[in-house]
């Protein structure tokens, strides 16, 4: 009972964090924001879904030799959230540069100086 | 009349014969069609044999898999051939093997070298090189495991021709030919179509008709030809894997360095 609770309260917060992630990608102004929201949105919500997932499983799980098929889902589940949190933060930084090196401009608010290009003529 | 015109005419006629051949098409999931219900004094429905059978004449607890690769497995061994020709066509399109620019020398094996340079090479380069593995892993996997869960040649051939296109996405295309050359993978390419035309032909000098597994039994030497019917299904995946990685990597690499086969990504 307790971790079909929880895990249905994981699988709200990632919906919640999915919402922020699809709107932050229509509202925010350039390329490099809207690929901030949809990369840090998109990871976290995931796994929060897929952890809510592997703690649901658990709800009716009595003992190992029992419920070894449960086991076994719990551990795909497990590869799943390692998975993801190794890949998706990479795609995300490597599109990220990728489009720092075709030129896309952030933008950026009047008066303000372009941190981003000062760095990258530092190095 | 330039080549866009006549390629649209060519494009509209072939639609328009396809969309005629769909109109005699049974509707979507009808209880009295052919395939359904069989044949009035003739065949018996296909379906209900393949649900009530497979498993009895297979031994393969994946319907999806026994009937893809052993009922129709004539269908499989073409459909594995056009995403051969798919891959010749990309060669002979895109390969630059001109005259006058000598073919590149086969290059050397690179020693198993340190992920150096900018941050973004250490962060993608290290990343591949823990997926890399896992994904080869679960490639290899999916297709043996095909007789049991979802999965197959083609899915894990997929896979496994992905990893390579990660070596060269995560690295450069140099590093990825190193270790899947260019004569390699068409050779393996080919090689997946033998393998199958093989499961295809010795049946038939055991004289029965092409790809009827059963009588393989006599050279697996299984009790019964249900198992030699599912061993040679495993056959079967293992070379429309070969196929299909080989064909994922060939139509990279040819597009990501327009033929060339030595700059790219």
């Amino acid at each position: 009972m307790i971790f079909s609770l929880l895990g249905g309260l994981l699988i709200v917060a990632g919906l919640v964090f999915f919402f922020g992630a699809a709107l932050g990608l229509l509202r925010f102004p350039d390329f490099y924001s809207r690929m901030h929201a949809a990369g840090k949105g998109d990871t976290l919500s995931s796994l929060l879904v897929v952890i809510g997932f592997a703690l649901h499983e658990l709800h009716d799980f009595s003992s190992f030799t029992h419920d070894w098929p449960t086991i076994l889902v719990i551990l795909k589940l497990s590869a799943i959230v390692v998975f993801i949190f190794l890949t998706s933060p990479t795609s995300t930084s490597a599109l990220m540069d990728a489009g720092w090196e075709d030129g896309v401009e952030p933008v950026i608010e009047p008066g303000r100086p372009n941190v981003l290009r000062d760095d990258t003529e530092a190095r | 009349m330039n080549a866009k015109v006549s390629a649209t005419i060519a494009v509209i006629i072939t639609g328009a014969v396809l969309l005629y051949g769909v109109a005699d098409f049974p509707d979507f999931g009808d209880p009295t069609s052919p395939a359904n219900a069989g044949v009035e004094g003739g065949a018996p429905s296909a379906s209900l044999h393949f649900i009530n059978e497979s498993y009895k004449e297979t031994k393969v607890p994946n319907l999806v898999t026994s009937v893809l690769a052993d009922y129709r497995g004539y269908d499989t061994m073409f459909e594995t051939v056009v995403i051969f020709a798919a891959g010749l066509a990309i060669f002979v399109i895109l390969r630059n093997l001109r005259s006058d620019d000598p073919l590149p020398e086969p290059l050397p094996a690179t020693e198993d070298r340190f992920i150096d340079g900018d941050h973004q090479r250490i962060i993608v380069g290290t990343t591949c090189r823990i997926a890399i593995p896992l994904v080869q892993i679960f490639a290899l996997y999916v297709v043996a495991h095909g007789h049991h869960s979802p999965g197959g040649g083609f899915q894990g051939g997929v896979m496994l021709g992905a990893s390579f296109i990660l070596v060269a996405l995560g690295g450069n295309l140099r590093d990825a030919l190193a270790r899947l050359g260019e004569d390699t993978f068409m050779r393996l390419a080919s090689l997946g179509i033998l393998i199958y035309a093989a499961f295809g032909l010795v049946p038939q000098f055991l004289g029965r008709n092409f790809l009827d597994y059963g009588v393989l039994e006599k050279i697996f030497l299984t009790d019964g030809p249900e198992m030699a019917r599912s061993h040679s299904m495993l056959g079967v995946e293992v070379g429309v894997a070969l196929t299909v990685m080989s064909i994922m990597f060939a139509i990279f690499a040819n597009l990501s360095s327009r033929g060339e086969m030595r700059g790219g990504l």
